[in-house]
């Protein structure tokens, strides 16, 4: 099932990136440094749905002390720190051409930031208590509550006046991008989300399995 | 506005890079699994 899932999501990444540079138009004010966009907005959507999961995931693990939704929270933690890292490194890079700066301290990159730090503290919290149980207790609880920066990170950009511009896909109303370009993105977040299910279900497999030989 | 396909390689790769990279090491952790 995981091969399967591996395959799928190799199929879907090279149907975006064909999609991303080949059907979609070169973009009118930016030119085609906005293809960077393809990989950045799947990337950071990814890492909104990874960190959801550590979320109901977490409390899941308080409400029932069940090793595999604690399984669940880690891994998911874990994917979702490679692609918010992925989305801060592809945003600087799409940055320097068009703001002609690597970063700036705006309201959506602060928060993404912090949001990454809190995620790599998470990991680092797992990797240093040595009781199993109470480790995963507090870990849970960080992952909730690092969880409820994801929607401020999203809306910094509305609620704030920031650099960055206002959110393209997941917001009230009709997409106001045009359709082709609309239709590369969401191919992609289809394809990052594909391969977030592949690495989720490969990483759990391995705690498990750790789990079990430590046992 | 020029085309700057330089950035979009770099970004690219670079993605594809930590991508694989991370791959590695699960593919990795699993084999180390099978010999135990």
């Amino acid at each position: 099932m995981t091969r399967v899932l591996g395959w799928l999501a190799v199929v879907a990444l090279l149907a975006g990136l064909a999609v991303g540079f080949g059907v979609a138009p070169r973009e009118v004010t930016q030119g085609n440094v906005q293809r960077i966009m393809y990989v950045h907005v799947p990337s950071v959507l990814v890492a909104y749905l990874a960190f959801a999961v550590v979320f109901v995931a977490s409390v899941a693990y308080l409400a029932r002390r069940a090793e595999a939704a604690d399984r669940i929270a880690h891994a998911s933690a874990e994917v979702g720190v490679l692609f918010t890292g992925i989305t801060i490194a592809t945003g600087s890079i799409w940055g320097k051409p068009t703001w002609g700066t690597w970063w700036t301290w705006d309201a959506r990159l602060t928060s993404v930031a912090i949001l990454f730090v809190m995620y790599l503290g998470y990991l680092l919290l797992r990797g240093m208590v040595e009781d199993r149980e109470r480790g995963a207790r507090y870990a849970a609880v960080l992952g909730i509550v690092a969880a409820l920066n994801v929607p401020l990170v999203h809306f910094s950009v509305v609620w704030w006046r920031t650099l960055h511009q206002p959110p393209s896909l997941l917001k009230p109303g009709t997409p106001t991008i045009a359709s082709a370009i609309l239709a590369a993105l969401l191919v992609n977040v289809l394809a990052h989300a594909l391969l977030y299910a592949y690495f989720l279900a490969k990483r759990v497999r391995i705690l498990r399995r750790e789990q079990e030989a430590s046992a | 506005m020029p085309d700057h396909w330089g950035y979009v390689l770099f970004a690219y790769g670079l993605a594809a890079v930590a991508l694989f990279v991370y791959w590695r090491r699960l593919a990795r952790r699993e084999k180390e699994l099978d010999r135990t």
